[in-house]
């Protein structure tokens, strides 16, 4: 017997969330068909794979596709499964195919775009329906993939708003993230941190923009942190390591003053007010740029601050550490987080270098900080599995957002509004029928 | 003249085996901060993140820390409001296959070994974490002190749960 789902429109009211979005196997699998099988997801950037045969693994919702650099020199995002009797092509996370994708079954050979080029013993499929350039013979395509700066999107849905449609107003995210680098754009460097999370994917990406977690969740890193500091005793400046840490210490009107601002599919950003940098490194950034563009660009490019913004639903670009977060559902109760550091071309390699210092103490699976947010989500997944209650709260300065008529919204620092932007493009994706 | 210059090989294989059983004894009693007195006031704590990888400078590492660093995680871990640490995490592990490496700075003593540990934590399934420790050493009174401590995890690259306490 099938079990009934829950009416999608009883589950996302506009201050709270039903609690079987998180938990519902069953909406899992909706959320599989509808939303990821829909929206514009995140497969990987084009520098990761510079060479012809060069490929990324990647998943889309729980489909297995491989990007690989084409002869033709472009990027193509294919369903990782021989058409013939459907073996994984590419086993490795990222790696060279060489100039041909050779399925290690029974050795049919694919252009790495996909398109079938010699089956062995052919003279066997002689007056059968087997046609060599028909596509069903071919490495299936994903119906949909677009770049935008090099960040290369796929959609599974043969219909549906362009790439740049989709992205709306966090699209100025991805350009000024290449915009920060000198050249105008950005690689794929320093390696990717990989981490489990024992919890549902949405939680994961509401507290990218909770602004009120970081003082409670990660006391116990800001004070190590700042028991260090003491313990150290200098009195001077508090090195990186440490400041970054103790960031997280800061009181409520810190955040408070910062801006949320949502766009309609989900996603948003916060926001803060641009404070001229003072340190060696940032400067040496700064004078990179500008000598490029001039002072009066450069101040326009350094002065967009968005922290953690959010491409609803499959990553997390930080343009102030030059830093990319996948976010893969695996089931209802776990999911992937990737970390990509990226180079800016074109900056000083001190400038690099601190990316990868701040993604050793933040995005590492041994990070100080990150474990006390992993268990924080392992436990509301476990909590919400009880009987203790049905409903999820998304109060904080409910109804207080501005929206400009044109699918931007505002909020204060603290506002709960980035979470209930989320639930309502959730709402959208799911109850739209097929 | 560096104590173990007057030593024989087999003797200072007998003396660096102590002295990473008493190591990984503090590490398995969550001795944190006695651990950290094993360490040169420079010493590094690294864990690279590819077997491959040059240096943690310009790629990220699974561990990199500096004596501060090292300091800040031992405390966090001691901390009442860890809440990952609620229960907290208990570790055993068995060092062997101890053998002398090559050193390339003079005085030192480089011991090369493997590791398996298991990671108990919740009722979560125990986790087994193994590898190869390459340690750099330098006499100290009757002992050692660390220069560097290298893990190579064999599953590094693979995606890994969060890794708290010392390796």
């Amino acid at each position: 017997m099938t079990r009934q789902l829950p009416a999608i429109d009883t589950l996302v009211e506009p201050d709270r969330v039903h609690k079987s979005v998180y938990v519902d196997p069953g909406l899992f699998e909706l959320e599989m068909d509808r939303i990821f099988g829909r929206a514009w997801i995140y497969v990987g950037h084009e520098s990761q794979i510079p060479n012809v045969g060069d490929y990324h693994q990647a998943l889309i919702g729980r489909e297995a596709v491989v990007m690989v650099r084409g002869d033709d020199g472009k990027p193509h995002v294919l369903f990782n499964r021989c058409p013939h009797k459907g073996a994984k092509l590419l086993a490795q996370p990222c790696g060279n195919a060489g100039r041909f994708l050779r399925c290690p079954f029974h050795g049919w050979n694919f252009r790495c775009d996909g398109r079938l080029l010699s089956v062995p013993a052919r003279e066997g499929y002689e007056d059968t329906r087997f046609d060599l350039r028909d596509p069903a013979f071919s490495v299936r395509r994903v119906p949909r993939q677009q770049s935008y700066r090099g960040f290369v999107f796929a959609s599974l849905a043969e219909d549906g708003p362009s790439l740049e449609e989709f992205l709306g107003g966090i699209r100025l995210t991805l350009d000024n993230f290449c915009d920060r680098a000198p050249e105008g754009e950005v690689e794929v460097a320093g390696g990717v941190f990989r981490v489990w999370q024992r919890s549902n994917w949405k939680i994961f990406f509401e507290n990218l923009n909770d602004t009120s977690h970081p003082m409670v969740t990660h006391e116990s890193a800001v004070n190590a942190a700042r028991a260090e500091y003491q313990h150290r005793g200098d009195g001077g400046q508090m090195p990186f390591q440490l400041h970054i840490i103790e960031g997280n210490g800061e009181p409520y009107d810190f955040w408070g003053a910062l801006e949320m601002v949502a766009y309609d599919r989900g996603h948003s950003y916060m926001g803060a007010i641009f404070t001229p940098p003072t340190d060696p490194v940032s400067l040496g950034h700064q004078a990179a740029l500008e000598a490029v563009h001039g002072p009066e660009k450069a101040h326009e490019i350094l002065s967009v601050q968005r922290h953690n913004s959010i491409i609803y639903p499959s990553c997390a670009p930080h343009t102030s550490f030059q830093q990319l977060r996948v976010i893969r559902p695996i089931a209802v109760d776990r999911t992937l987080v990737e970390i990509y550091t990226f180079r800016l071309k074109g900056a000083p390699e001190d400038y690099f270098q601190r990316s990868i210092t701040y993604a050793n103490i933040v995005n590492s699976p041994s990070s100080n900080v990150m474990p006390d947010d992993i268990e924080v989500y392992a436990r509301v997944q476990e909590g919400l599995a009880t009987d203790g209650g049905d409903w999820v709260s998304l109060h904080r300065e409910a109804g207080r957002e501005q929206g400009d008529g044109n699918g931007r919204y505002t909020g204060g620092g603290l506002s709960e509004l980035p979470m209930r932007n989320q639930f309502r493009a959730w709402a959208e994706y799911m109850g739209e029928e097929a | 003249m560096s104590a173990t210059a007057t030593m024989s090989p087999a003797d200072i294989l007998a003396a660096v085996t102590a002295f990473l059983f008493e190591e990984a004894a503090l590490l398995d009693q969550r001795r944190w901060f006695d651990w950290l007195e094993l360490f040169t006031p420079d010493g590094m704590y690294w864990a690279p993140l590819r077997p491959d990888q040059p240096d943690p400078i310009n790629h990220v590492s699974l561990f990199y820390e500096d004596a501060m660093m090292r300091e800040v995680r031992a405390r966090r871990l001691e901390e009442k409001r860890a809440w990952s640490q609620q229960p907290q995490v208990h570790a055993a592990r068995i060092v062997g296959n101890i053998r002398l490496g090559t050193a390339t700075v003079p005085g030192e003593t480089v011991v090369h070994s493997t590791f398996l540990m298991a990671e108990s934590r919740l009722s979560l399934p125990q986790r087994l974490l193994s590898g190869f420790y390459t340690h750099r050493l330098l006499p100290r009174g009757d002992g050692f002190a660390i220069v560097e401590k290298r893990i190579d995890l064999i599953d590094s690259e693979e995606v890994h749960a969060t890794l708290e306490a010392f390796l």
